[in-house]
């Protein structure tokens, strides 16, 4: 645990003071009265659920957003930031959980962009040297000439936070940095942030839902509920369960997926199944695996491994190159998706609001995506209105979802209760193989739960599910066979027995069984 | 021969001013599709204004102006409204159709003034273009303006993120392709054929549009592309100079526009978006949100 640099006795000026911030949304109090003090030279965690108020409170300390009431306090001085210029100015630098980068130029490039000094005539030539200074100082390795679509996520990373410092950036805001990097590029990142604080002085804060990175990386934590501050505590004196509570208020029960006693029927068989991406690039190659009723496989991977093509490929929206898909013994591979869902098949797929659902159609008409092909559902040619509000009722209900009626519109939704809606309709079709895509991505805590126990649920009734995550934890608790998968190869198919999180995470980042096994 | 490719020249550079412009503002992510319109309403003001105050200067600075405006009314449906580009160009190309032959139609004729000097046959308009050129290259690759406008092309975000205002830089780049578009017109009718008549640019406008696709935005090969179609349409005019007695007149002028056919069908290609898929400014037509 590191221990923080300065007391953090009311002594100490802090670098960087929220005072009161209050910020109204149509409808949403987004900031009740919130107070914020960031020390200099340590690493300040801000813990809180999706709709806890931390992208407000960072877009206001970045002024990208200005508080209703409140004020900011730079070392004692109270300042106002009317855009990120203004705190660009001021020496605060964010880094956001999307690249911002744009990846058809190059590292130096990116980094000189927007600069104040670099003003007219362009001379890369005279500021490569002024830049590598920096990397040397701060020892990042990365090539400056090298275009940003060519590096790993946690080196383009680097290239924001390089970016921000360039700038003269003195307390660094991160949001979410974790949620795209492997196991290995975490622990990079952490020892990296460290190392800046302990040596450069740099402040950070953190801004993230992940209570392990703020138990390994963080000095203090301030933990936001509902747009309130209920927690500031020294990570020293922290514990996961107190901050989980905080974090949602109460405990909630984690369930963890058991071994059904006796295997059952083999339902999916994949051999050497190989695919292209949208670029024509060979994007899976070799993909072998089996699967038995009320078996879920965890697929681990940082997205960009080839998951969407092996999703695609399972649920018929994409032709295999090679090899072939049996489910039920069937040769399935190169069927029609809807042929998928008539055989079985039930596809969750990761992005939400592009293909899983319609934003400006009614719940009943999203419901009915899976159903209009469903001879009890349309008969003519004609959709039967009548039961598909009936069977979108039970799904509301079934799958707690929180909607005014069946037809409102799905944009209305949060993104938790869109998720139980599809989820649910999916389900109701009693698949024998979902392949469930990124499924809690962007969920708050409970509705996260929900999905687990949903897929739990279905694994009970005998369904075969392929679960594809980033979520390490997640898969390591709901699968019995975990499939780490790099550059379109699974590393290995490990029984969830052999699977702890050193090996997985390795194979995530490329590391081949064998290697593993020797280090 | 040489009056031959002096006036081929002078008619690539209507082709190379409109899309020159054409360029700077896709490369910022607008795309202009209403080019035609801009270049028929800054010709058409400009040859007005010439023919009534008898001075070129004032109508080169009319067509200029009149095109800056468009070229912001484009920025403004675009940009501040986020409307579709699409749609926004198209209704200035019809309103401007319609506009110019309904001012234009009493002034149907030739412009009645001296033609405009040039070098041993050579239009000054084609060695102006050639620096213009050379201008925009050097901004958009050499200058931090020039990464600020390809920046703000590629990912609106991540420029906004580094303390650039993507709205001021596209503003001013619609402006830019605006007033080259109008110059472009103003250059058709004062120099290149100084006659009014019923839609004279004849499609002009949107073989400049393709041309910006076909240089992969690249103002180097944008000046090439725009030599190649000027001498074809030069020859289109007068086939019997070079291939005498081969096909009717008519099917030699249609050549422009036949090939413009096959560079879109090809450049629409996955092979191509493959092999050149960067060149295409990452978010051209998108309008941007701050977050």
């Amino acid at each position: 645990m590191p221990k923080p640099l300065h007391a953090d006795g009311p002594s100490a000026e802090p670098i960087l003071a929220a005072r009161a911030l209050t910020k109204r949304f149509p409808g949403v109090l987004a900031l009740d009265h919130v107070d914020v003090e960031v020390q200099e030279r340590e690493i300040h965690a801000i813990l809180g659920q999706n709709g806890a108020g931390k992208t407000t409170l960072m877009n206001i300390l970045f002024g990208l957003v200005q508080p209703d009431e409140g004020a900011l306090f730079l070392r004692g001085h109270q300042v106002e930031f009317r855009s990120p210029h203004d705190a660009l100015a001021h020496g605060i630098g964010m880094v956001h959980q999307t690249r911002r980068l744009v990846s058809a130029h190059t590292v130096l490039e990116n980094i000189v962009l927007g600069h104040p000094r670099v003003r007219g005539v362009l001379n890369l030539r005279r500021v490569a040297p002024e830049v590598e200074v920096l990397c040397n100082k701060y020892g990042f390795t990365v090539d400056l000439a090298a275009r940003v679509w060519q590096l790993p996520e946690g080196e383009r990373q680097w290239v924001e936070i390089l970016k921000a410092l360039y700038r003269g950036a003195q307390a660094l805001i991160l949001d979410e940095p974790t949620s795209t990097l492997t196991p290995p590029e975490v622990t990079t990142l952490l020892a990296g942030l460290q190392a800046l604080v302990r040596d450069q002085g740099v402040t950070i804060l953190l801004v993230t839902h992940k209570l392990p990175i703020v138990m390994a990386a963080s000095h203090r934590v301030t933990v936001l509920r509902s747009g309130k501050v209920v927690a500031r505590v020294r990570t020293a004196d922290a514990t996961e369960d107190m901050l989980v509570r905080h974090m949602i208020g109460r405990d909630i029960a984690v369930r963890t997926g058991k071994r059904s006693g006796e295997p059952g029927l083999p339902v999916l068989q994949v051999d050497r199944l190989s695919a292209v991406n949208d670029k024509g690039q060979l994007a899976l190659q070799d993909i072998s695996f089996s699967l038995r009723e009320g078996e879920i496989l965890g697929v681990a991977g940082v997205t960009g491994n080839g998951q969407d093509e092996l999703a695609q490929v399972l649920a018929g929206l994409r032709d295999a190159v090679s090899g072939t898909v049996r489910f039920d013994g069937r040769d399935v591979t190169g069927l029609s998706p809807l042929a998928h869902w008539r055989v079985g098949i039930g596809y969750v797929p990761a992005e939400r609001v592009e293909v899983a659902s319609i934003a400006a159609f009614s719940l009943v008409e999203n419901t009915a995506l899976n159903y209009h092909f469903d001879p009890a559902f349309a008969r003519r040619g004609l959709l039967d209105d009548a039961r598909l509000e009936q069977l979108t009722r039970n799904i509301l209900s079934g799958y707690d979802v929180k909607a005014p009626t069946a037809r409102t519109r799905a944009q209305h939704l949060s993104g938790g209760n869109l998720q139980k809606l599809i989820l649910g309709r999916v389900l109701s079709r009693k698949p024998r193989l979902l392949i469930a895509h990124l499924p809690t991505q962007g969920l708050d805590v409970e509705a996260a739960a929900f999905v687990r126990a949903a897929l739990l649920d279905a694994k009970a009734d005998g369904a075969a599910i392929v679960l594809i995550s980033e979520d390490l934890d997640e898969i390591l608790s709901l699968a019995d066979w975990v499939a780490p998968i790099y550059e379109g190869r699974f590393g290995a198919v490990l029984p969830r027995a052999e699977a702890d999180i050193e090996t997985v995470g390795a194979m995530m980042a490329g590391w081949s069984a064998k290697e593993v096994r020797v280090q | 021969m040489w009056e031959l490719l002096a006036r081929s020249l002078e008619a690539s550079t209507i082709f190379l001013f409109a899309a020159l412009g054409e360029l700077i503002n896709q490369r910022a992510g607008v795309l202009n599709v209403g080019l035609e319109g801009l270049m028929l309403f800054g010709g058409t003001t400009a040859f007005i204004t010439a023919q009534a105050t008898g001075s070129y200067p004032l109508g080169f600075v009319a067509g200029l102006a009149i095109g800056g405006l468009l070229g912001l009314a484009h920025g403004f449906f675009s940009i501040t409204l986020r409307g579709d580009q699409v749609v926004s160009g198209m209704g200035l190309w019809i309103l401007s159709f319609g506009l110019t032959t309904y001012l234009g139609n009493p002034h149907t004729g030739p412009l009645g003034l001296g033609r405009i000097a040039s070098f041993f046959g050579l239009s000054p308009f084609f060695v102006l273009g050639v620096a213009l050129v050379g201008i925009t290259w050097f901004l958009l690759f050499r200058t931090t303006q020039g990464l600020a406008i390809r920046s703000v092309g590629e990912n609106p975000a991540a420029a906004e993120g580094s303390g650039i205002s993507v709205t001021a830089v596209r503003y001013v780049c619609v402006l830019c392709g605006g007033v080259l578009a109008g110059l472009s017109g103003a250059a058709y009718t004062l120099s290149y054929n100084p006659v009014w008549n019923y839609n004279f640019l004849m499609g002009w406008g949107f073989v400049s549009l393709a041309l910006v696709f076909f240089s992969m935005w690249n103002p180097w090969i944008l000046l090439a592309g725009a030599s190649l179609f000027g001498i074809m349409w030069q020859l289109s005019l007068s086939p019997e100079l070079v291939l005498p007695g081969v096909l009717s007149r008519y099917v030699w002028r249609m050549v422009p526009f036949a090939i413009t056919i096959p560079i879109l069908s090809v450049i629409s290609t996955p092979w191509f978006r493959r092999r050149w898929g960067l060149a295409r400014p990452e978010a051209l037509g998108r309008p941007y949100e701050k977050s």
